[in-house]
This record gives C-alpha cells, structure tokens and sequence, in this order.
C-alpha cells in the first residue's frame, strides 16, 4: 500500500508541477485509524499529503462536479465507473479530467473491525500482508483482510478502473460477478415480511440525507424531498411511511444509474441497510437489459435506450 | 450513597411505576434512549447513546397543536408531554448541552413550552465515564468525564455497584424515596479513585480561536475547510447542542396538526428566501455558519461553547470532516492565507 | 408559560389585489373579539406568521398601523406555499396569525427629527404602517418633515395607490414617487430609487432614512444616504430573512449573533456594519 501511495504522490507532484492540471483530488490520512479523508491537492507540497490505504473508502466521483479547469482524481473501481456514469450523464467533461487509476480489492468495513473488538475502542490498525492487526484499549486481534471488506467491495467485480489516463500499480485478476443471494433471499420473503423490514429498517431514518448526499449520482438541484410546490413527501420523520417513500424514489431514481458502490450505506450514521435496497434495480436492470452502469464509455445508459428487443416482462400482470 | 449493580433493575422498575423512565437500549450496533418498561432493558456498555439526550426533550419530529378550522372558527388544541420523565444513564456531555440548549429555549424574550414542560418534569440520573473514548474532548470544552451540570443524580461506577452522588434537591428526594444505602467510607474512596483514574486524552486547543473567529469571517480559511463537506445533516442532526428546526403542516385539508422537525444549517434550503435569494450561497457559507454558531455566536450570546466535546460528529461524519482538526485550522489561520 | 406558537384564529374580510400584475394582494383581517385585538399590541415595522391551516406558516409585516384599530393588513406577494393559498383564500374564511414578533421602527427616537421614508416595489409595506402612524393628528406633532421616496417599477406595481393620492394632497407629507422607465399618463418622476433619493432627499441635518427594498437598490441608496451626509445610525434598514419560528429558536434567520426575527427585522446601519453580510 505504501508504494502505491508512493507512486500516486509522484504522479499528483508531476501533473501539478508541469500545470496539467490545477487540482488533483485524493486521500490523506485522516483523523482516525482506519480513516482515509478526501483531500485537495492544489500544489505539488499538498501533493506529498496524499495516501492510498485500505481506508479510501470515499467515492471521490462526488467531488469533481462543477469543479473549474483541469482535475485529477485518484480513482479506485468504483470511483471510475460513477465518473463514467457521469460523463454519460453530462456531468463531467471527460477533456477535463484526469484518473489516475488505482486497481481495488477492497476497502475495510470500520463496523465489521469494531464487532471484532465488541466494547473495546478501535485505537489503531495495523497492516500486515493479507491480514490486519486490530488494537483495542485493552486487547488486539488479528484478522484477515478479506473478511473485513465492506459488503459492496465483496460484491465488486470492477476492481480494475474501467477507464484512466494513467495506471497506479497492477491490474488485478479478473473476478467473477456476485450473484445476488441477499436479494434474491429477500425477494422471496412475503410482502409482509418485506414491510416488516422496510418498517423496522426505516425506523432508525433520521433523515439527514447523508445517503444521498455521499450518492454522486444524487446530484439533482432540487431534490424531490426538498421541493414543497408541490409538496412531494412529508418532512416528519416520525413517519416511517415518508422515510420509505424518500429511499424507494431515490433508489428507483438510480436505475440503470448506481453503480453500486456502498457509499450511500457507508455514509448512513444510523446503520441503515441501504444497499439491500440500491442492488435490487441493479440486479433487475442487469437481468432485462444485460446492463450495469458505468462500466464502459461506449454503451448509452440503460434507461437511455430503446430496442424491440428490450424485455417487457414488467409491463404485464399474467 | 450506593447501589450495587444488581439492584438497578429492581430500582428502574420502581421509577417506572411512576415516571416514564428513558435508558440506553440496544438498538443494533448502537444504542438509543428509549422509553423502557423494565429495569433490565437498559445497556451501559456503550460510551455514549448514538443520538444524544436532547431527543428526548426536542424530538425529531413533534407535534405542537393539532387544529381544526370551521366557517365559524379555529379551534386549536395545544399538545404538551406533560408527563413526569427520569433519564437513566445519560453522560455528563449530554446533559451539559441541555443547559446550554435552556439558553436557547429560553431566552431573554420567548419561552419555548414544549421544551421547558419537559424540562422542568423531568430527573437526570447520569453515569460519569470511567473511559472517555478517543474522540471524548469534553475537557477542553469546559466539561468532564464526571462533571454534575444539568444532573441530579450522578452515579459512578466503581465495580459491582454505583456511588451514588446526589447534585439537587430534585435527586435527593428521588434517592430518598428508593431508600438508596448509604455509601461506606472505602465505597466513596473508591469512587473518588475512579474519578480520579478518568482521562480525556484527546485535548483540542481552544485558547484564541474565539479572536479569531472575531474577526476571520471573510478570510481565505473557509474556502478549503468546507471542501470535503457533503452538506449533509448527520453531524448536525447527531449533535448534542445542535437544535435548528423547521415547522410544517402535517394535515389533511383543514384538519391537522403544526409538527416542528429538526432541521440543519447545512441544507441549501435552510436559509432560501422566498425571492430565490439566499444567503448562504454554498457549502463555504454554510459550514462557517456551524462553527461560527458554536464557537462565536453561541459566545457571544450566551458566553458558552455550544459543544460539549461528545465526538458524535467525529465518528460520524461521512468523510472525516473532523471537528477537531477544523478548530486547529482556524486557530493557526492567517488573514492572507492562500494556496 | 404563553405559547408563542399558538395562532390567534382571525378572519380575512379582504382579499384585494393591489397590483395590475395580480401577485400583490392586500388582505384585511379582522379580530374575531375585542381580547384578541388586546392580545396583539404591535407597533410599525413589526411582523406576523401568518398560517394557512394546512398549509403552514410565513412571516409578514404589518402594512396596517396600530392607529387603525380592528383589524390587521398585510400586503403579500406570491411566491411561496403560504403566499399561494393566501392570494386563493376567499373572503370569510380563518386565518392563523401568530405575533407581533420582531422590533419595531424606532418612533420615539425619531420624535423631533425629520424623518425620509425610502422604498422601493411591495417592501414599501411596513414603510406604510410608519407613515400612517406618523401622520396620525396626535402622533404628527411629535415629528419634523416626513418625506416619502417611494419607487416601483412601472405605476401599476405601486402599492396603496388610493392613499398615495391622498398624501400627494396632505400637507403633512412630502410624497415623491417614481417609476423605472417612462409610460403615458404618469406625471411623477421617472428614475430609479438611488438617483432620485440623490435629487429630492431632505438635508440630513436633525433627519433619519428608513430604507426597505429590493437588495440591488439598497445596495446603491446607501451610498447615497452615506454621501448626503446620513450617519450609519441615522440610516434604518428591515431585514427580510427567511424565518420559521419567528422567537429566536429555530436558527435560521441569524446574522452573525443577531436574530432577525428576535433582535430585528429594523437595525441601523451602523449595527449591519458591525455584523457579516448574510442578508
């Protein structure tokens, strides 16, 4: 990890010291262990603060609209095919952008660590090949790194970017798809077993839009829940009804649009399960029309297209 | 005086009988104050609840009258929790930021009721921290891991039972009344070894920051300190001191109720004037509003830091945007500082 | 303990439309008894929440004075949720109104001063409520000249035009009005606020400027006050920032420590001067 964080320094200095580009975004060490922070380098010094590591776990696609002149970005798989989806989507301009290209096999999950340690406070981690040494006030444990992972990047099979103008370190083996057992499992429950969940899981919401805002596909002017002419949805959160309708519209928005990246789930300070949510139109999107966001410059996005071929299962009740 | 351990079920389900009683539960990975119905509900294994206690007294969501409106009238029907309450385990952090939030609801022209009712009908039983975690910086902001403001009872956990340290007049009779022993000599030694044996080792220095937030308002500093910032709600929204509201109409034609909803400086919307204008443009605008909020206005208001160190943004914000690392920001800040 | 939010039930007798455009109405309500009206002793300048039950709350000034008792106006335009189902509402049906909040225009500091009234499109509301209040018989001794600059953009946007009429008459009252541009039949002045406050104002020797309008035409009036020789706490301004609770709670209508709806909406100049611009 060290080395590739190496190499991203030298090539952030080299962009920024020659003026290809006026801002290379990336991560520094942040203020916990375990914690990589989205930072902002805009001279080859502040270069020398970026870090790669097993805790770049911020989707840094979020950070690159709207951004005047020439950008880098330091981009693991995920980050690449939200960009992707972006510059499909018109919001960036892929002239202006720079990637540098990271391979990824995976960020840590911080509460799968803390469970390791039950009470005790995560102090610090410690890398050692494909495992990691967990520090607790009073205990340490060692785990490997693989059990760790958050769920999204076990299910990720885009580790390599799809897309980059420059590559840190080696592409890594190719990895087979996920399957879908969470949501298929939860498709087959009843529709009162699924209320049930959708009750209990949408109870905790506090609505503060941490899911969305982390989302870079999120990025409407006015989203539908702060509009009030008319006035979509209920702002009281006391209504477990509303919190739903919030998720569901925004997860439907993201058809053919998430690229499942676990953002939104990562950024939820209530523990929310989004992604069983988010990855249910993946899943769907993928089935109907072979289709996944993000993951190549050439094909237009699946709800942008049409063909007689495009399968209409959902428009009939048999 | 004392109470072992495993007393405290039997004590709750007194208090039950009587108040309606919140603890620390067990709500996943975290836990929550809850409204409990039996002593053995409550978990003070965690540091600190994932929301803090200032739910209980301005909730999420709260119904202020309900109303119904004819050809001849309004009739409108005030809806006050007027019901005795007694909060079990609460940390000093929390119940501090509920005298400084007093300031806010009652101030020097207004008296917020449905805060105060509560307020006024309710005891704080707290628990000090015997291990302040990381991110706890409660010291350096006029607090303590044992600090009694805005308790009446303070209990201190030393092994099998909790000293039990009476703060009011309030937490004196609520002692009296459940017959609590006396504490023997070695029981207070004991406690005091605990309080002592406490440490905050996170200090965030403070000293000068508020001359500098006096006069930095338009200096270069808060164009990089926003930057990683989402404009998200969770650090507001998890904050203790944090108490900005919306007020809405939950109602069908005519016929509802007013509900006021927690609601946070970091939205766009928070300020948007009718006209399209708006006075916090971006992100920059409106990260320097919460820190200025806390760490100015709140001073010079009410001449208190609106934070009581809990941490819960720290360990909470999305991207890291650690307070703590902000407030260093702002102190070292110069007028030219550029990049 | 009185509940400052609990709306007192009033009921609107007039729905006017007071602009040619349509999106300026003036709405009378009444006190549905005379405890209520007790209930409710407001002064020039201060505002209101207004609620349409089911529909929510917005703050309004006051365009009536407290020297016209029985009733409340409030001149709104339409552009929010609650504005809306105002302009909709009809004639007998019930209003909430919570108030009065804020401070008020400074009338016993103006007391032996000249006093010039500037205002610019349907701010000019409180700025009525003044100017009635001043030129009440038993008030108007108490104040030298009244000048009122008052500008819109053409004369059908003009508020109160009936009264205007009146005051171009009244000998106790110096009315300049003013539109943007040039249209047949109109014989007042023709130029924007900033350029004819320069022209018509009073010397600001012993006088007080109070100011409502849009914000691009107070940011070029200031300049001009400040030239004429109006000291920043001789220059009074009614901030309008978006507002909820109305009772310094909610949080969102702060300039730096200030509370717009508590520690204002009137401030001099000289007290913005001492606070960032986030107005």
């Amino acid at each position: 990890m060290s080395k590739l964080a190496e190499q991203i320094k030298g090539a952030a200095k080299k962009l920024l010291a020659e003026q290809k580009v006026n801002l290379v975004v990336g991560f520094t060490e942040g203020s916990l262990p375990l914690r990589g922070t989205p930072f902002f380098a805009r001279t080859p010094e502040e270069a020398d603060q970026l870090t790669w590591n097993l805790d770049c776990e911020n989707n840094l696609a979020n950070y690159l609209r709207k951004k005047p002149g020439k950008v880098a970005v330091v981009a693991k798989g995920c980050d690449v095919r939200s960009i992707v989806a972006l510059i499909k989507e018109n919001q960036l301009n892929r002239d202006n952008l720079y990637i540098i290209g990271v391979p990824c096999s995976g960020m840590i999950d911080r509460k799968k660590v803390t469970d390791l340690l039950g009470s005790q406070e995560v102090l610090a981690i410690e890398e050692n090949g494909d495992t990691v040494v967990i520090k607790g006030s009073n205990s340490s444990v060692t785990a490997k790194i693989a059990d760790l992972l958050h769920n999204s990047c076990g299910d990720c099979s885009y580790g390599n970017p799809v897309v980059y103008d420059e590559l840190i370190g080696e592409l890594l083996p190719k990895k087979e798809a996920a399957d879908f057992n969470e949501i298929k499992e939860f498709e087959a429950k009843t529709t009162a077993e699924r209320r049930a969940f959708m009750n209990s899981e949408f109870s905790k919401c506090i609505r503060c839009y941490a899911c969305r805002n982390a989302c870079p596909m999120c990025y409407c002017e006015e989203c539908f829940v702060d509009c009030n002419q008319p006035e979509w949805i209920g702002k009281s959160a006391y209504n477990v009804e509303d919190n739903i309708l919030f998720q569901v519209v925004r997860v439907f928005h993201l058809a053919g649009r998430c690229v499942d990246c676990g953002a939104c789930e990562r950024a939820c300070p209530m523990g929310i399960n989004l992604r069983l949510l988010t990855r249910k139109p993946v899943k769907d999107v993928k089935e109907l029309f072979n289709a996944e966001a993000g993951v190549n410059l050439e094909d237009k996005p699946a709800l942008a297209t049409f063909t007689n071929d495009d399968s209409e299962a959902f428009l009939l009740k048999e | 005086m004392i109470i072992s351990k495993k007393d405290i079920p039997g004590f709750l389900d007194k208090l039950i009988s009587e108040y309606q009683v919140f603890a620390p539960v067990q709500e996943g990975s975290f836990t929550l104050f809850k409204p409990i119905s039996s002593g053995t509900d409550v978990d003070l294994t965690a540091a600190n609840t994932k929301l803090p206690a200032k739910e209980i007294f301005f909730p999420q969501s709260e119904k202020l009258f309900s109303y119904n409106v004819t050809e001849e009238g309004a009739k409108v029907e005030e809806t006050l929790d007027e019901q005795k309450k007694v909060i079990f385990g609460v940390r000093p952090c929390d119940a501090r930021s509920l005298v400084l939030l007093d300031n806010v609801f009652d101030n020097d022209k207004f008296q917020d009721p449905y805060y105060l009712t509560k307020r006024a009908n309710t005891i704080m039983i707290g628990i000090g921290c015997n291990t302040p975690l990381s991110t706890c910086f409660c010291t350096s902001v006029n607090g303590s891991p044992f600090d009694t403001k805005g308790l009446d009872l303070l209990l201190v956990d030393t092994g099998d039972a909790y000293v039990v340290e009476v703060i009011s007049d309030k937490g004196k009779a609520l002692a009296e009344q459940a017959s609590l022993a006396a504490a023997a000599d070695a029981d207070k030694i004991a406690a005091a070894k605990v309080k002592e044996a406490a440490t905050v080792t996170c200090q965030v220095n403070i000293d000068g920051l508020k001359d500098k937030l006096d006069v930095n308002f338009y200096w270069p500093i808060w164009d990089k300190i926003h930057e990683k910032c989402l404009g998200c709600g969770a650090c507001t929204y998890l904050c203790p001191t944090c108490h900005c509201f919306d007020i809405v109409d939950d109602a069908k034609d005519c016929n509802g109720c007013r509900v006021r909803n927690w609601d946070s400086c970091a939205f766009p919307i928070f300020t948007l004037h009718g006209s399209g204008h708006n006075p916090r443009t971006s992100n920059k605008e409106r990260y320097r509003q919460r820190i200025m909020h806390k760490f100015k206005y709140f001073v010079d208001n009410f001449n208190e830091i609106a934070c009581v160190g809990c941490g819960r943004c720290i360990n909470n914000c999305p991207v890291n945007l650690d307070i703590r690392v902000v407030l260093e920001d702002v102190r070292g800040s110069e007028a030219r500082l550029d990049s | 303990m009185k509940n400052p939010y609990l709306p007192l039930p009033m009921k609107l007798v007039k729905n006017f439309t007071e602009t040619e455009d349509k999106l300026i109405h003036t709405f009378t309500l009444q006190f549905l008894s005379e405890e209520d009206e007790k209930s409710f002793p407001y002064m020039p300048g201060q505002f209101a929440e207004l609620c349409v039950f089911g529909k929510g709350e917005a703050p309004f000034g006051m365009a009536s004075s407290p020297t016209e008792p029985g009733f409340l106006k409030f001149s709104i335009a339409k552009v929010g949720v609650v504005s809306t189902a105002l302009h909709l509402m009809e004639e007998g049906n019930m209003v909430g109104v919570r108030g009065p909040l804020g401070n008020y225009y400074p009338v016993d500091e103006l007391k032996g001063k000249n006093v010039v009234i500037i205002g610019g499109g349907f701010a000019f509301t409180t700025l009525r409520s003044l100017a009635t209040y001043m030129l009440q018989p038993e008030h108007r001794g108490d104040y030298g000249d009244i000048t009122v600059i008052y500008g819109a953009r053409n004369p059908g946007l003009l508020l109160y035009k009936e009264e205007l009429a009146a005051w171009d008459q009244n000998p106790n009252i110096n009315l300049v009005t003013t539109i943007d541009s040039a249209v047949d039949g109109w014989n007042g002045r023709v130029g924007f606020i900033p350029s004819v406050t320069e022209e018509v104002a009073p010397s600001s020797e012993n006088t007080y400027a109070i100011v409502c309008g849009p914000p691009v035409m107070i940011k070029f009036t200031i300049p001009v006050l400040e030239k004429l020789g109006f000291p920043a706490n001789r220059i009074i301004m009614s901030l309008e920032n978006r507002m909820k609770c109305g009772i310094g709670m909610c949080g969102r209508c702060n300039v730096g420590g200030k509370y717009v709806c508590k520690d204002g909406p009137v401030f001099t100049r000289a007290q913005l001067n001492e606070l960032p611009g986030e107005y």
